[in-house]
């Protein structure tokens, strides 16, 4: 009878702890983690810019082993739609959240309404005015608005009549390229800035401003664009007009259409940044952080003048075309 | 079962001491069996992992080798169709040097169509003229041909097909494709004028990229080209190193080597690609490998954890269904231990235990029949003892002997008395000699000879007897009071009722290394039937004739065991001799 008892008893032990076995066997030999969830909310869709911070992310996205998903406003004055994006990216319940914010100021609250959600957020592009964001990895603006101010300054002789075409007013780069820039013009009294504004977000209106300006009574010779949608306009409409290389351009970032005027003399000079980089290392400092840890508050993906004469220098094709296959 | 429980809430410790006693059959068994199947287990374990993890490392270099060996191969075969190409361009110029033709335009436009990897085809003479190129490109306004580096080193070397680093095209209008030129010098007429040109044959990234990317090395290992003064051909994430983000170093080695990076351990592996001044590298993570050796040592681990647990518990369950059939013989024969004999084991278990506990229950039942045997043998000796300690003090011999004393008084016999009383004197002597159950031949002699004397008067010279004794017994020891009954019996049965006069012998001696009395009379002999049960072991029953030999014999046979004892030998009319065998002992 006791015997019957005890390999019943034994019998149902190991019933009992044959499914903790198999338990173990998967966990010992699964143990894998769903990759991590990183949204990206880009300024726009459009645009090779942003195609490039893209590019970086995904290949920081398939080197890391997260997944990233990209949305973007509808163009960079919608900072309505870009809160919008963040909210739903709180709801999706995004590992990380890495932000080009379309503006300084408005984006601030429901930043830190992720942040407050445990979603650590980095930002591209732009700076925001909070000092709760994880990393900002930018371009110096300011230091890029210096570089160009000095090519500025080496193209300039003292008829030079200068026009400083700007970009979204809400946006911090913009303010600090302007402001990199006037530090470097202020220095040389002789040189003349005879216009200096926003233009709305369109290569059209910056093509329309160019032509009155060129041609108007403020004689521009000189315009600096600091963005590369209103640098496009400003090229097509110097070109229409038949002045390449009578008026100096000089203007930011390396979309193909500013390559080709760089490359048929129509703009002088352009200031270049690292989107892929921006895009690159967002990821991956996003991924360091999500591991715990430590990311450097800021970083500067570099910025570097390229002009006519040197753009197929070895470097600098390295700087100017993406590779791609 | 509910105590139990109870009791182990309470005190698991104890419980556990108690159910695995240790030192116990059941512990030993478990501890024991465990430790060796367990230190079996991990030795095989081990020997297997061993095995597994260097053969899992091997193959993985091996693996990687073979990878290399195939993208190499691939991109081999690739950049030697890329110079068929230029090959098969060169000899057509050669064969129809008059150029530019529609014959060579065609095949250009032909090449181009079916290789989507070649980017541009053209022709320029040594002054950088463009002579001919495939309709798809049409050159830009303001290149300078002679600063390419493709075209300088091409007539560097007029001997040989160059290929050059990484760089973007620019000579055609809406491109700007990272290319590799491949370039040579060729030589044609311009007009009646024999002219140095070059040839370029630019690839796109389409062809390399599919063949180093379409074989992937684990999750993250990757490969890549470089050209031999280790600048980058192609990498994955060119684009990264293109902007500073990454950079590649490795030692300047042919083979295979591990490194140790930031992200871990690496196994670099480096071949040559034919006719190129091109190596392959490709890097694998070892810790991917590494990854899963962890795995399946967590996996072996897990399960050997696992089988110690069960094995501990099958060999208690063994060990128990062993020791628990022992365990309860050894609550029995402790039970006999505390003097309890009725019992009857019932034990069933394995064979072994079963015959033991046969063998237990059969010694059991012996030891309780020879308790009961020692309990009647003590009390019939004490019985015997009794009886001849009665005989010697037999009343009526008292009586008749001091009656026989009186009379011999009254008549004035003073011989007989003083002889009578002297011999009535030393028999007591003898008979009480100091409550001594064991005294000499020479005593017991004396004493039956006493006794004689004393009978001989009673019954006034009916009879004669003689005493016969070897020296050397003499000093041996005896039973007392073995011959005074037997001449008792000798007496009142044999000769008292004889007509002619009797005669008693008796004798000691050394026979057959025994001590032997002899106790011969010529009385009337006893009866063959009575004779027959005269020595049989008697029940109560210790009236009649007879009694005192059977007493003497029991208490032989009782004190020195059954080879001793009476030996009666007697015919009527003739007479009875009666020999007494006792051991030889002086103590």
């Amino acid at each position: 009878m006791i015997k019957k008892n005890i390999l019943i008893i034994f019998l149902f032990f190991i019933l009992l702890i044959s499914p903790f076995l198999f338990g173990i066997v998967k966990l010992s030999t699964k143990g894998e983690e769903e990759p991590k969830k990183i949204s990206i909310i880009l300024k726009t869709q459009s645009g090779d810019y942003w195609k490039n911070v893209r590019m970086g992310a995904e290949v920081a996205a398939k080197e890391f082993n997260v997944k990233v998903d990209f949305t973007a406003s509808s163009g960079e004055t919608d900072i309505d739609g870009q809160i919008a994006l963040v909210k739903a990216a709180i709801e999706r319940k995004a590992d990380a959240l890495i932000l080009a914010p379309n503006d300084y100021n408005r984006l601030v609250s429901v930043t830190e309404q992720a942040i407050s959600n445990e979603i650590p957020v980095l930002v591209i592009d732009s700076k925001l005015n909070t000092n709760k964001i994880i990393s900002y990895i930018t371009t110096d603006n300011v230091k890029a608005g210096e570089i160009a101010g000095k090519k500025l300054v080496s193209l300039c002789d003292v008829y030079t009549r200068i026009a400083i075409i700007n970009y979204v007013e809400g946006s911090s780069n913009n303010r600090e390229r302007e402001k990199g820039l006037l530090s470097v013009i202020s220095k040389y009294p002789q040189l003349n800035v005879v216009y200096m504004d926003y233009v709305a977000p369109d290569a059209k209106s910056a093509s329309v401003l160019t032509k009155k300006l060129v041609l108007g009574d403020d004689k521009v010779n000189t315009i600096i664009a600091l963005n590369y949608i209103s640098s496009i306009g400003v090229a097509q409409a110097i070109d229409e007009i038949g002045l390449a290389g009578k008026v100096n351009i000089i203007t930011f970032d390396n979309t193909p259409e500013e390559i080709e005027f760089l490359e048929s003399g129509v703009i002088q000079a352009t200031v270049t940044q690292s989107p892929f980089g921006m895009g690159y290392l967002a990821v991956k400092y996003a991924v360091l952080k999500l591991q715990n840890k430590k990311v450097p508050k800021y970083v500067d993906t570099g910025a570097v003048v390229i002009d006519g004469a040197n753009m197929y220098k070895p470097g600098n094709q390295k700087i100017l075309f993406p590779f791609t296959q | 079962m509910n105590i139990k429980i109870k009791r182990f809430l309470k005190n698991p410790y104890n419980v556990a001491v108690n159910t695995f006693k240790v030192r116990g059959i059941q512990f030993i068994i478990t501890i024991s069996f465990t430790l060796i199947t367990v230190l079996a287990m991990l030795f095989v374990g081990i020997v297997i992992y061993n095995k597994f993890s260097v053969s899992l490392e091997d193959n993985a270099t091996l693996s990687t080798k073979q990878l290399v060996n195939q993208v190499n191969s691939n991109i081999e075969y690739y950049l030697k169709s890329t110079k068929e190409v230029s090959n098969l361009l060169d000899k057509n110029i050669y064969l129809n040097p008059h150029i530019p033709n529609s014959k060579l335009k065609d095949q250009m436009n032909v090449i181009q169509n079916i290789r989507g990897d070649i980017a541009s085809l053209a022709v320029f003479s040594d002054s950088g003229e463009l002579i001919i190129e495939s309709s798809a490109s049409v050159l830009k306004d303001k290149v300078n041909i002679i600063d390419q580096d493709w075209f300088k080193s091409a007539l560097k070397k007029s001997d040989n097909l160059k290929f050059s680093l990484p760089h973007v095209q620019n000579l055609f209008n809406g491109k700007h494709d990272w290319v590799v030129s491949l370039s040579r010098v060729i030589y044609f007429y311009k007009g009646n004028e024999r002219v140095r040109g070059v040839l370029l044959v630019d690839m796109n990234y389409s062809t390399i990229g599919q063949l180093c990317q379409n074989l992937s090395i684990g999750k993250r290992g990757y490969i890549y080209i470089v050209d031999s003064d280790n600048n980058i051909i192609y990498h994955p994430e060119q684009q990264l190193i293109n902007i500073g983000l990454k950079s590649e170093n490795r030692e300047d080695y042919l083979g295979s080597y591990l490194e140790n990076s930031d992200e871990g351990k690496r196994l670099v592996t480096i071949k040559t690609v034919n006719y190129t001044n091109w190596k392959v590298v490709a890097v694998a993570y070892m810790s991917e490998i590494l990854d899963f050796k962890k795995t399946s040592t967590n996996f072996i681990g897990w399960i050997l954890f696992v089988c110690i647990i069960l094995i501990i518990f099958i060999f208690g369950f063994i060990s128990a269904k062993i020791s628990h059939p022992i365990k309860q013989l050894e609550e029995s024969m402790k039970m006999v231990e505390e003097g309890d004999f009725d019992i009857y084991i019932d034990v069933k278990g394995e064979d072994e235990v079963e015959r033991l506990s046969t063998a237990f229950n059969l010694m059991i039942s012996k030891v309780r029949y020879l308790m009961a045997q020692i309990v009647i043998e003590q009390e019939a000796k004490k019985n015997s003892e009794l009886n001849a300690l009665q005989a010697q003090i037999n009343p009526h011999f008292l009586y008749n002997t001091l009656d026989s004393i009186v009379w011999m008084a009254e008549n004035e016999k003073n011989d007989g008395v003083i002889t009578m009383v002297t011999a009535l004197a030393k028999l007591f002597r003898i008979s009480i000699s100091r409550g001594k159950n064991i005294i000499t031949v020479r005593e017991e002699m004396e004493h039956a000879k006493n006794y004689l004397i004393i009978q001989k008067i009673r019954y006034k010279n009916k009879f004669k007897f003689e005493i016969i004794m070897q020296k050397e017994v003499l000093e041996y020891k005896t039973l007392k009071l073995i011959l005074q009954p037997l001449i008792e019996n000798s007496i009142y049965h044999g000769i008292e009722y004889m007509v002619d006069e009797g005669f008693i012998k008796i004798s000691a001696s050394i026979t057959n290394g025994k001590l032997l009395y002899e106790i011969c009379d010529n009385g009337l002999g006893i009866d063959p039937e009575k004779l027959k049960h005269l020595l049989e072991y008697r029940g109560k029953d210790n009236t009649g004739s007879g009694v005192g030999v059977k007493n003497v014999h029991e208490r032989i046979q009782l004190s020195y065991g059954t080879e001793f004892g009476l030996e009666i030998q007697s015919e009527i009319e003739e007479g009875t001799t009666i020999k007494i065998w006792l051991p030889l002992t002086k103590e």
